[in-house]
């Protein structure tokens, strides 16, 4: 009766395949898993999408 | 009026001389209830179905709206494409004969490949140009859409059958059945973000623990919408396989099984696929069993297992767990974050149970959606 409403935000997962650094952020429509996104700045490793997933949020 | 006078006795018939018109009072209910319950109990019952009914008729209409709108504001249709859509949506399949069962599994898969590419083909139709992602998602879509409108019609059908005769023990099935066939639709609905958007589902899985085990392999196109490429693992051989991502679809895992098998001789396939847990477990847990873990109408799992049968190769299982809605809605971060152990649960697996020099087809069974390799 008194529970919240749930709201779902969709994140995205960055991972350098060399230095393994990670970084999160929302996902953008085009996003998919294993896609080569941008070069690491510390390691110029290739950085790709590791994960996406859906997050519970209150509202 | 005599008040210090009144007898108790008299007024509720306790006396000798009973009232007959509290007599009447017990007697009318019974008589009531007797002939017209079944009625009064239809009535209550039928207030909630209609609730339920309401609810499926307007989760129908906004997936057809959403289907629609997206297809006229994100690809550019050459013409309106509502009429088409309509058509799309009521579309039925007529399961063959199964009185005599031998010889069915090619006729299932005959027809439902027999709808897939009359759709498919329709749908690149409505467009001009139109890339292979955006035709997988507007088939998941219409799916989607088609699964809601048969729910709203069985459950309509059930509901305005048992009304017109009058008859309540007809509408208990139905009532029992409804609070699944409504998580059911909720799944549905909640399936259209992530299907628009081009998200992971649940359901993907499997594909994305075998997707990462391809990255940097040459990947080959060995059945419809479905890849394999090798690679070596403590000085084992290991095939593949997973639908072609990041397309919406399944893929053709049982032509693909069977086109490996025949010619390169697996010696233990292992399946790695979501699926639905059982009340009172917990989601995203990872499990090991026999068999093929495969879901579906059964004609890829036949095909499997009849080639497997005829090798003679063991198929093992892993399976992470879900509900159905999980499954067909975007992944959760419980059923993402469980990539890493599933893939070392397979990599135990192998050498559990194969020898340095043997060779192990992996199959990443599921919804490729937003999964790549």
């Amino acid at each position: 009766m008194f529970s919240k409403k749930e709201e779902k935000e969709t994140y995205t997962v960055e991972q350098c395949m060399s230095c393994n650094s990670m970084t999160k952020r929302k996902f953008k429509v085009g996003d998919f898993l294993f896609k080569e996104t941008s070069e690491c700045q510390s390691c110029k490793g290739k950085i790709i999408i590791e994960k996406i997933f859906a997050e519970t949020i209150n509202a | 009026m005599d008040f210090a006078n009144f007898d108790i006795d008299q007024i509720f018939g306790l006396g000798d001389d009973t009232n007959p018109l509290l007599w009447l009072i017990w007697i009318i209910p019974i008589v009531i209830f007797m002939f017209y319950g079944q009625r009064i109990q239809l009535q209550i019952t039928s207030g909630d179905i209609k609730k339920n009914i309401e609810k499926l008729k307007q989760l129908k209409e906004e997936s057809r709206k959403e289907l629609i709108d997206y297809i006229k504001k994100e690809l550019k249709p050459k013409a309106d494409p509502t009429q088409k859509i309509d058509l799309f949506i009521s579309y039925f399949t007529i399961m063959p004969v199964d009185m005599d069962p031998n010889g069915i599994i090619p006729k299932v898969r005959h027809i439902m490949r027999s709808r897939e590419e009359y759709t498919r083909s329709q749908v690149k139709a409505i467009f001009s140009d139109i890339d292979a992602l955006d035709v997988t998602k507007v088939q998941n879509l219409l799916e989607v859409a088609t699964a809601l409108q048969l729910l709203y019609k069985i459950v309509n059908h059930l509901f305005l059958t048992a009304k017109k005769q009058n008859n309540y023990p007809l509408i208990l099935p139905l009532q029992m059945i409804l609070p699944f066939i409504m998580e059911e639709a909720d799944a549905l609905k909640g399936a259209i973000p992530a299907l628009k958007h081009g998200q992971p589902l649940g359901d993907g899985i499997g594909p994305m623990v075998v997707g990462k085990m391809m990255i940097g392999t040459e990947k080959q196109k060995i059945a419809f919408e479905t890849v394999w490429s090798q690679i070596e693992h403590e000085k084992r051989k290991l095939y593949l396989l997973k639908a072609e991502g990041p397309l919406a679809t399944v893929g053709r895992p049982g032509d693909a099984v069977e086109h490996i098998v025949s010619q390169h001789k697996p010696d233990v396939i292992i399946m790695i696929d979501a699926a639905v847990k059982l009340e009172g477990e917990d989601s995203a847990t990872v499990t090991q069993g026999f068999g093929a873990a495969i879901g579906g109408i059964g004609t890829d799992r036949f095909q499997i297992e009849e080639i497997a049968t005829k090798n003679n190769i063991p198929i093992f299982a892993i399976v992470i767990k879900q509900s159905v809605k999980e499954a067909i809605t975007t992944m959760t971060k419980e059923i993402a974050d469980k990539a890493e152990e599933t893939r070392s649960q397979l990599y135990e697996m192998i050498t559990e149970h194969t020898k340095p020099g043997q060779s192990i087809l992996v199959v990443g069974v599921g919804n490729t959606l937003g999964v790549s390799q």
